[in-house]
């Protein structure tokens, strides 16, 4: 192969790998199945974080607590790995904090509203992960006024 | 969001007979995320203190304080010399409520028995609201037992607190002659707390006795 033919090659492999190489890095993200998830609570509490406001007018959260028996349905990715995280969308009424602990199957965790945090990586060997979740959401009492819906949700991040 | 049920034990056994079946159940039980709904339960609180209060643990402690009922009824008075009734100078009024430190972090705001303490809060949800208003109900005048009165304007105070800075949310005044007068307020979510320390005028000379009266505070919040 002359030299102008290989440095052809290389400039094509690299074109090739530049195209493919982007491809590879950008991890496909999916919406899971949890409708087999369960709430053991019809609707989470919020009560003040502490009993007395502070001198000035911070200090004023309140925080609410749920448990949810998670079972996602991750049967498209079976004998694959993955990578799964709790999101919690950026919604009304605001910013909102989520923390959670676990029995061990997910990972324990926080994060705030608009983000979303790892709870598992590896290989996906059954159809079903369960777990069951203590959720505690905390949000500024400026801000429920009244009952207000949050959603969140888990999603795969496929290897 | 959950808008479809999850398959029953049933619907399970007949997944295993049918992949049919089964493809149409997951169809069907599919949802994607999750919606709790935050509720506020109780959200609104009121405590006033007025001398002596009580509080499972201060604010700042660790477990944190929670504001308790007390039905102590404190008292302010003084006696005047014999020699000095009605010569115009004011008698500084003490109280014998023990009241020095404030339920938020235990720091000793007012001193006795020269001051009364009244502080308290006013918990709500939502945007800062309009704020509480502290209400003094007053009689007429003080009375003793042979019916002489005092008129209660005779009594008034000055506000303070330890350490402080700023306006008092409960600020100096004096009482008037019957009826119901403002004697502070709170915003909203905030600790408010202010030491009074009471004086008579000492400006007549009444009969011989002991008068008495008792002001009755009330807290309306929106």
């Amino acid at each position: 192969m002359s030299a102008l033919s290989r440095a052809g090659s290389a400039f094509f492999l690299a074109w090739v790998l530049s195209i493919i190489w982007p491809s590879g890095l950008q991890a496909r993200t999916t919406a899971i199945d949890d409708s087999g998830s369960q709430a053991l609570e019809p609707s989470v509490g919020m009560h003040w974080k502490s009993a007395s406001p502070t001198r000035s007018s911070d200090g004023n959260l309140m925080v609410g607590t749920t448990t949810i028996r998670v079972r996602i349905n991750v049967m498209p990715w079976l004998r694959r790995s993955g990578r799964i995280y709790l999101a919690l969308p950026a919604q009304q009424p605001g910013p909102i904090e989520l923390s959670w602990a676990t029995q061990g199957r997910f990972l324990p965790g926080k994060l705030q509203s608009g983000n979303r945090v790892l709870v598992y990586s590896g290989p996906i060997a059954s159809a079903f992960m369960e777990d069951t979740l203590r959720f505690q959401f905390t949000v500024n009492g400026a801000l429920m006024r009244r009952a207000v819906p949050v959603t969140y949700h888990f999603e795969m991040d496929e290897d | 969001m959950h808008t479809a049920r999850p398959c029953t034990r049933l619907e399970r056994y007949r997944l295993r007979r049918t992949l049919c079946g089964a493809a149409l159940c997951a169809a069907a039980s599919a949802a994607y995320g999750y919606t709790a709904t935050l509720n506020p339960e109780s959200p609104q609180t009121v405590y006033l203190q007025v001398g002596v209060g009580n509080f499972t643990n201060c604010y700042t402690c660790n477990p944190q304080g929670q504001p308790e009922n007390d039905t102590t009824i404190n008292s302010v008075s003084v006696s005047v010399a014999a020699a000095a009734v009605g010569n115009g100078v004011a008698q500084a009024m003490t109280t014998n409520s023990t009241a020095t430190q404030s339920f938020w972090d235990n720091y000793v705001y007012c001193s006795v028995p020269g001051q009364l303490y009244i502080g308290g809060f006013y918990r709500t949800t939502g945007a800062t609201t309009a704020a509480a208003q502290v209400i003094a109900t007053v009689p007429t005048a003080l009375t003793d037992t042979s019916g002489d009165t005092l008129p209660f304007s005779r009594i008034k105070w000055t506000s303070s607190g330890n350490g402080d800075t700023g306006g008092e949310p409960f600020p100096a005044g004096t009482f008037v002659n019957g009826g119901q007068q403002s004697v502070g307020s709170m915003a909203s979510n905030t600790w408010n707390e202010s030491c009074w320390t009471f004086s008579y005028s000492n400006t007549t000379v009444p009969p011989a006795g002991t008068y008495t009266g008792v002001v009755l505070y009330t807290m309306s919040a929106p």
